[in-house]
């Protein structure tokens, strides 16, 4: 006779245990769909919303920035140039904030049963995934209407790889920096204040109303640090012809990101199954 | 036949930090990191909070907590409030760490630490079952396979596509209950939340747990203030007090041990100075007494339990036309009734009165018993207010059901059913 499970005070740094979470996949999926059906009930628009928002953004921005403010977006048309950033940015935006209240949110049910506490990140980073798919056919919608009056150009071969690594860097860099923030966030609340302010700012400090092109060299130099900054770029490039990044900083963008998520995950596993005490 | 331990404990201990989690805490955090990874040296809160039993900042919720449940077991903890039952539950449920110890075991493990866990309002009955049911660990082909027996259980079959902020309370509870009756386990951990709602549901709950122990042979781990259902459902308990474990073993001992010990009995109150004595010139009571007639003294009243009051009193009235009255209330102070001795011409000395209440008379719960003397049944001498204090414990037999018997008494009334002859 052995024992198959141990409840132990720590768990260990590195405890992985995608087998459970596996185990656990159907909740995920669970969860997934009761974000949609959730968030729509009772509106009379329902999911129609997921394309509505990003449309209205891009009509705000074109207003003010384009028309109003008349920032360059140097040959490509705004709509697709706001549109492509938008939705993108919200893609991280909306994981980072769903996950870093991770513990917050669900401190009742966290209370009450045991599952791998890493679905509920998981499943709402997925949510804003399949949202990010149905806002990239809006952006494609678009795309194709310029393409045919011809003021963009199309590079295939790029766009195949800059859709997948803006998601991975992107929803990838939400997920692991909430995973992170949501344990400290948990404890201490003061967080929230700078959290949000952190977001919104960072939101101009990353090219989505303005191309990275008429930024100075010496503030660009900085700004590549961010992740987001060479995926949007590229993705850019890849759809519209114009932006600037090489396959270094994207690689860096990739790199980074796995490692944030994987300190995100560890800091998560480790500090958060001792968090219900505190929350 | 002897079954391997499925679930071992061993110096279980947890420690709650009180208090408010402002600035201190940050630098409490700091320090305590410093302490343990940098320096690696023991915890210095650790140390504190042990080296001052009752320090103010910290609780411990439990404390070296060591014991083994064994395949097919059913075990009970219980205690007071406060005792650490729930938190003992929730480490073993994985919801929280222990501070220190282990826990081992074999075997899934499912704890309803609260039904409906998970549920969403605006979701459908139907949507929830599923939900609810992955939350409790439960994969989509048990669900499905269970889903029809899941509705016939509840009794929502027709509204099993509307969303369940529609539903009733009960609709609701039964719905919860019915996918957490469906679960599977091998280890089934049950809070006692699951004993509020109607006495309906309550019989539902304990049946089903009885027949998950009893046919199905499920090890189940239950906490409760039933001690009825404590006795009827598990052969083992464990009597948790302030976080330690103060006894273990068969059932219905460890019941015993528990009442006899919270019993806040006042059976028995006696004054051997005169002077001192309660009571005025007239009459001053030297003792009083409840005396239960049970066989063994440690076991507790109840309902059945004849009991017998004796007091005595000192009369320094010649030829007092006394009459004595007791009174008995509940605890919420609501008189039961009101007995009194025939008026009588008494000379100076000492008085005993007695007064037998019969078994099967009272109903369980907390009572008090206070004595007014009268002087030619008019006028009130003295009146000694709650001078015995005690428990009547729930007694049942061939039933099911142990949810809260109604009224104040309980007697023994034969109530008979004849089937009547039938012309048609």
């Amino acid at each position: 006779m052995r024992w198959q499970w141990e409840i132990k005070p720590e768990s260990a740094w590195f405890e992985w245990n995608w087998k459970e979470i596996w185990n656990y996949r159907h909740l995920l999926l669970r969860l997934i769909r009761r974000d949609f059906l959730t968030q729509y009930q009772q509106t009379l628009l329902g999911p129609a919303w997921v394309v509505i928002q990003p449309l209205v953004t891009v009509l705000l921005y074109v207003i003010i920035f384009d028309r109003v403010v008349g920032i360059s977006t140097n040959e490509t048309p705004p709509t697709l140039f706001y549109l492509s950033g938008i939705i993108i940015w919200n893609l991280f935006a909306e994981s980072f904030s769903g996950t870093v209240y991770t513990f917050t949110a669900n401190a009742p049910l966290f209370a009450k049963v045991y599952f791998p506490r890493l679905i509920i990140p998981f499943s709402v980073t997925a949510s804003h995934i399949i949202r990010f798919f149905i806002q990239f056919l809006l952006f494609i919608g678009f795309y194709v209407y310029n393409l045919y009056t011809g003021t963009v150009s199309f590079n295939l071969l790029y766009s195949l790889v800059a859709v997948p690594l803006a998601i991975l860097v992107s929803a990838g860099l939400g997920l692991g920096a909430g995973l992170a923030l949501s344990v400290f966030l948990a404890k201490y609340r003061d967080l929230t204040n700078l959290i949000q302010l952190t977001v919104r700012l960072l939101m101009f400090a990353t090219p989505i109303i303005y191309p990275l092109s008429i930024v100075p060299d010496k503030i660009k130099a900085i700004m590549v640090y961010n992740p987001l900054v060479p995926v949007i770029e590229f993705f850019r490039v890849a759809f519209l012809g114009e932006g600037t990044t090489s396959g270094i900083q994207l690689a860096y963008s990739a790199a980074s990101v796995i490692v944030i998520f994987f300190i995100g995950s560890i800091l998560f596993n480790k500090m958060g199954s001792k968090l219900i005490d505190v929350v | 036949m002897v079954n391997d331990p499925i679930i071992q404990v061993e110096n279980l201990s947890k420690l709650y930090r009180l208090g408010t989690i402002g600035t201190g805490s940050l630098r409490q955090d700091v320090q305590r990191w410093w302490y343990q990874a940098i320096l690696r040296k023991e915890d210095p809160f650790f140390k504190i909070s042990r080296d001052k039993e009752s320090s103010a900042d910290f609780l411990w919720a439990l404390r070296d907590i060591n014991f083994e449940i064994k395949e097919g077991e059913a075990f009970a903890i219980i205690g007071r409030n406060g005792a650490g039952k729930s938190t003992l539950l929730k480490i073993l449920s994985k919801v929280i760490r222990p501070t220190q110890g282990t826990v081992r075991g074999r075997g899934r493990i499912n704890s309803l630490l609260e039904i409906g866990t998970g549920f969403h309002d605006e979701l459908t009955g139907r949507e929830n079952i599923y939900l609810n049911g992955h939350f409790l660990g439960m994969t989509r082909s048990e669900i499905k396979s269970k889903f029809d027996e899941i509705v016939a259980f509840s009794g929502v079959s027709q509204f099993i596509d509307t969303p369940v902020k529609r539903y009733s309370s009960g609709m609701y509870v039964r719905l919860a209950f019915a996918v957490a009756a469906h679960l599977e386990p091998d280890i089934l951990i049950v809070d006692e939340v699951l004993a509020v709602g109607d006495a309906e549901f309550q019989k539902k709950c304990l049946g089903k747990m009885n027949d998950a122990s009893k046919k199905e042979g499920r090890t189940i781990l239950f906490v409760s203030h039933n001690m009825q259902a404590v006795n009827n459902l598990c052969q083992r308990a464990m009597l948790l007090q302030k976080g330690s474990m103060l006894k273990i073993g068969a059932a219905d001992k460890v019941v015993n041990h528990y009442l006899s010990g919270i019993q806040q009995h006042l059976l028995s109150q006696q004054w051997t100075n005169i002077e001192t004595a309660p009571g005025n010139a007239t009459v001053r009571v030297t003792s009083v007494k409840l005396i239960p007639d049970l066989e063994d003294t440690l076991r507790p009243i109840d309902i059945r339990t004849q009991l017998t009051l004796t007091f005595e009193f000192q009369n320094y009235e010649e030829g007092i036309n006394l009459v004595t009255g007791i009174h008995l209330f509940t605890q919420s102070s609501e008189c039961i009734f009101d007995v009194s001795s025939k008026p009588q011409a008494y000379s100076k000395g000492l008085i005993q009165g007695t007064c037998v209440i019969p078994g099967n008379f009272l109903n369980d719960g907390s009572y008090y018993i206070s004595i007014i003397f009268v002087k030619d049944t008019t006028t009130e001498v003295f009146y000694l207010s709650e001078c015995i204090a005690f428990d009547v414990e729930d007694y049942r037999e061939n039933t099911n059901w142990y949810g809260k018997w109604m009224g104040h008494v309980r007697p023994n009334f034969p109530v008979i059913l004849t089937p009547l002859p039938s012309f048609s």
